[in-house]
């Protein structure tokens, strides 16, 4: 690994992070909130600044960028925008490890917080915090390598270390256009909800922020009760609907919009996902019972909860921490499955369930027929047998990294319920747990040390946990190249910021 | 008629020596191996490769009437059919083993008109097709279907202790809608006369519509529980026929479908492409995986491995295990007789089917060859009647010997006809016929009779 290449093209994504901004100090300068507007723009030039720096100091990759390098790239640079996202945060008062449970917490699209009062906070920074879930929905890194053409071979193996899916779908070969793509589709979901959002009676600053933290599959809420503080039927089906659409492939509706309408029937995925939805919802609108209310009313606030949970969005139009334990279990279950891959939604993937469902169950047929040749298939195409270990990988490290974030948060003081669930949310990126972190509660009264573990455990969620534990390795780091070994490559001047918004 | 055969293997040189007989054969090929086995047939030999102009030339490739190509590879068949076709050369027939490009553009139609190609021969998928209608019917060792599947011609091997075995065929109460068409008995087929007895281990060949032959079954073999069970159907062997067969029983739902594949990335591959059937590791010899995998238990027993030995041994085993119909893939036709000899119901014979459907194309001239039995020992043509001819009785129609009117077509009427049924103009008549009346068949309503 040499790290002046990492470190450059960290650099890189910084400065361009500095960007983002800009839009939430305008609505702070709308709203006027000087002193809010004043924190943006002063934590954005401090982004941009550093990120300059590190460019500065090290050396631009030649052609080739190696699969660790990606790596670490994906993983620092999603660190360092956390910390910038964060400034703001500090800005306005609150203590620095908050604030970054916060930052990060938006960027992962977690959508958990530790915000007790939210009265203290004003729009701009409501709307930053929406912001930062569009953003780190379809990926930071994905939405650069989309207006960077300079990232260049160095994109693919970003992207995919960004978004490391069981399968490398390219919808375009060329992957800048693909990253475009994705955006295109993804900018255009969350514009029609806005304005579907606003057509059911919401205000227009609440419909924009929830458009924003719907189609990222977020949760954040300007609202301290989320979609229940607004009584508003019409609203939660609009968000239902979205919500359904930002957790299915975002590659699906990119190439439905293209004419090609059988992808959803024929994409073994998003049938199952579906299904899931469905029986989901059935379910906990039979165990909610008839002291719900009415049929409509239990199949409404089912399937809005299931949703918010499958799709690791976080939003509440109930306090389902209130319900009775056999529906809360379901949600708990759904919690292990996330949405789909290539979506904005987190967990571990209903195409990885599939396929390590599909392999148990060809290992028991296995003992029937043991000379029999048993590929996994999905799509009716065979999984690679190195695709299939790096997915059962995947779930031995995410429940190691699950048991050791309840454990510790256990032991620092939280009940075994709220340990539990405060884990996988963050480490699903779904926000609200059950008991003090349900749906009306908040991680503000955690320990320290547990928001700083359940920090890292939304970046490693996020990244889909092999992209950060790969680095752990010591060899990662002793085989280093810490120093600019070589010529530093002479190459044009970097475009400045401004050129690019 | 003048036929060029280009390709001296196998295949060329069991058609030239079939069509040496009666017709003026040239056959191209390279190689000196080739020379030499064709120096005791009839022919004019012409070396040289069947994709060069100048050597198609020599071969008088412009006079000629017909062209089949039959070297071993694909590329070269297509190549020379339509080097011959741009020469000036009218019909071409082109044997394939691939079905890459014939299935590009919807049926291979494009292909084949871009090559000016008249017919495609690939007697591997020929013989997948034939093993897929014989497990198709239970019971039956060779099926084939006519007029969009109204009629069918089924053969069955007769059991000890059958109905049909019990008197002469006119006391037989075989159900209406069924004819027995022909009996095999001591290795050559006759049509039956009332007079005719049946015995254990004879086979009968019986045409009728779908409903008369289900209802024949319970007749031909007592024991079968009917055809709507799930068949367990095992494959030994996923070569191009085993993959083939696999493919088309993998896709019908009341067939169970196990394929035993000795190399593993074989097997890998098949595994990929198989929807349901289970690919199993292994060789088709091996007792002890036969007996883990109960392979006993099958319905029918495929075995379509490139060697007649091993087919032999695989078939003979599944025999001892218990399974109930065994068939196997004969690649050298002198076995046939062996094979059936020591009791596989059904030995198939790639190329020799394929061959014999060339010869009799070539033979049926404007007759409408339907189909080739038992390696060319019978045949069944469709006749037209024509419009100037006198409506009579069956009986009346002066039938070659050695052939039988099976059914009659009328518009969209089926009839499987007995003697005092009529015959009138523009009937289509399919009849069977053994070998030795197809040629005076042919020509029966020619004009000048």
């Amino acid at each position: 690994m040499r790290v002046p290449v990492v470190i450059h093209l960290i650099g890189t994504i910084l400065r361009l992070f500095g960007l983002t901004l800009l839009p939430p100090a305008a609505v702070a300068l709308l709203y006027a909130e000087r002193s809010d507007a004043a924190a943006f723009l002063v934590s954005g030039v401090a982004a941009a600044a550093a990120g300059q720096l590190m460019v500065r100091a090290s050396r631009a990759p030649g052609e080739d960028l190696r699969r660790v390098e990606g790596l670490a790239v994906v993983a620092g640079a999603w660190v360092l925008a956390a910390h910038a996202g964060a400034l703001p945060y500090v800005w306005a008062g609150m203590p620095p490890v908050d604030a970054l449970f916060e930052s990060m917490s938006g960027l992962t699209t977690t959508g958990a917080t530790v915000i007790r009062d939210f009265g203290e906070f004003g729009r701009g920074m409501f709307f930053w915090r929406s912001l930062t879930q569009w953003l780190g929905g379809m990926g930071v890194i994905a939405l650069f390598i989309a207006v960077l053409p300079r990232l260049g071979i160095a994109g693919r193996q970003l992207f995919f270390a960004e978004a490391p899916g069981p399968t490398d779908e390219k919808l375009t070969p060329r992957i800048r256009k693909t990253a475009a793509a994705l955006w295109t589709v993804y900018a255009g979901l969350t514009a029609l909800e806005a304005i579907a959002l606003v057509a059911a009676g919401l205000p227009l600053y609440d419909s924009v922020c929830h458009a924003l933290t719907t189609l990222g599959a977020g949760g954040f809420s300007p609202h301290p009760q989320s979609l229940m503080g607004y009584r508003n039927p019409a609203a939660e089906w609009i968000v239902t609907g979205f919500m359904f659409l930002a957790g299915a492939n975002f590659a699906l509706h990119y190439r439905m919009l293209r004419g090609e309408t059988h992808v959803f029937r024929r994409d073994e995925e998003f049938r199952v996902y579906l299904v899931l939805t469905v029986a989901a919802t059935v379910l906990v609108a039979i165990l909610l019972g008839p002291a719900a209310g009415t049929i409509v009313d239990r199949v409404r606030v089912a399937s809005f909860q299931v949703l918010s949970i499958l799709t690791t969005t976080g939003y509440a139009s109930a306090d389902f921490n209130l319900w009775n334990d056999q529906s809360r279990a379901v949600l708990v279950a759904l919690m292990f499955v996330g949405g789909c891959a290539g979506s904005a939604a987190g967990g571990p993937k209903v195409v990885r369930q599939i396929l390590v469902a599909r392999y148990s169950l060809l290992e028991l047929r296995r003992t029937l027929h043991p000379r029999g040749v048993l590929p996994v298939k999905l799509g009716g195409r065979v999984v690679p047998e190195d695709v299939m270990r790096e997915v059962l990988v995947f779930f031995l490290l995410y429940l190691a990294v699950f048991a050791v974030c309840t454990v510790v948060v256990v032991a620092l003081g939280a009940d075994l319920v709220t340990g539990f669930t405060a884990a996988i949310a963050t480490l699903g990126n779904i926000g609200p747990g059950l008991n003090v972190v349900g749906p009306m509660g908040h991680y503000g009264d955690f320990h320290p040390v547990s928001k700083v573990v359940l920090t890292a455990a939304m970046w490693v969620g996020r990244l889909e946990v092999l992209t950060v534990l790969a680095l752990l390795p010591p060899e990662v780091w002793r085989s280093a190249q810490w120093a600019g070994a070589g010529a530093h490559v002479p190459r044009a001047p970097a475009p400045a910021g401004g050129r690019l918004s | 008629m003048r036929i060029l055969i280009a390709g001296g293997g196998e295949v060329g040189f069991a058609l030239a020596r079939e069509l040496s007989r009666d017709q003026e054969v040239f056959v191209i090929d390279h190689s000196d191996e080739a020379r030499e086995r064709f120096a005791g047939l009839d022919v004019q030999f012409v070396a040289g490769s069947a994709t060069s102009a100048e050597v198609l030339e020599r071969a008088r490739a412009a006079d000629a009437d017909l062209m089949v190509a039959c070297t071993g590879h694909d590329e070269v068949n297509l190549v020379a059919c339509a080097l011959a076709k741009s020469l000036g050369l009218s019909r071409t027939i082109c044997f394939v083993s691939d079905d890459g490009f014939l299935t590009a553009g919807g049926s291979g139609e494009s292909i084949r008109e871009h090559f000016g190609i008249e017919r495609f021969v690939w007697p591997e998928a020929q013989l997948a097709d034939d093993i897929e209608r014989i497990i198709a019917a239970p019971g039956a060792i060779d099926a084939e279907v006519f007029a969009g599947g109204r009629i069918r011609l089924l053969e069955y091997r007769l059991q000890e202790g059958s109905p049909l075995t019990a008197g002469p065929v006119s006391t037989l109460r075989v159900p209406h809608g069924a004819l027995i068409v022909a009996v095999k008995q001591g290795g050559t087929f006759h049509i039956p006369r009332g007079d005719t007895r049946l015995g254990a281990g004879d086979k009968i060949i019986v045409m009728g519509t779908p409903e008369a032959l289900r209802d024949l079954e319970p007749q031909i073999e007592p024991s079968s529980a009917g055809g709507t069970r799930r068949q367990l159907v095992t494959i030994i062997g996923g070569g191009d026929v085993g993959f083939r067969l696999a493919q088309r029983l993998d896709a019908a739902s009341n067939v169970e479908v196990r394929v035993i594949e000795k190399d593993r990335r074989r097997g890998e591959q098949l595994a990929a492409s198989l929807r349901r059937a289970l690919v199993l590791n292994g060789d088709g010899t091996d007792l002890e995986l036969l007996e883990a995998e109960g392979i006993g238990r099958s319905d029918v027993l495929v075995s379509v491995v490139d060697n007649d030995e091993r087919n032999l041994l695989a078939s003979l085993l599944a025999r001892q295990l218990g399974v109930r119909k065994v068939i196997a893939r004969v690649s050298r036709p002198a076995n046939l007789r062996l094979f059936e000899l020591v009791g596989i119901d059904v030995a198939l014979s790639p190329r020799g089917a394929a061959v014999a459907s060339v010869i009799h194309e070539v033979q049926a001239g404007r007759a409408n060859l339907l189909a080739v039995l038992e390696e060319g020992q019978a045949t069944v043509v469709e006749l037209v009647v024509p419009a100037e001819y006198q409506p009579r009785a069956l009986a009346e129609l002066k039938m070659p010997p050695q052939s039988i009117v099976g059914a009659i077509l009328r518009r969209n009427q089926v009839i499987i006809p007995r003697g005092p049924d009529q015959v009138r103009p523009h009937d289509r008549l399919l009849v069977f016929a053994t070998s030795e009346s197809a040629a005076s068949i042919r020509d029966f309503f020619a004009p000048g009779r």
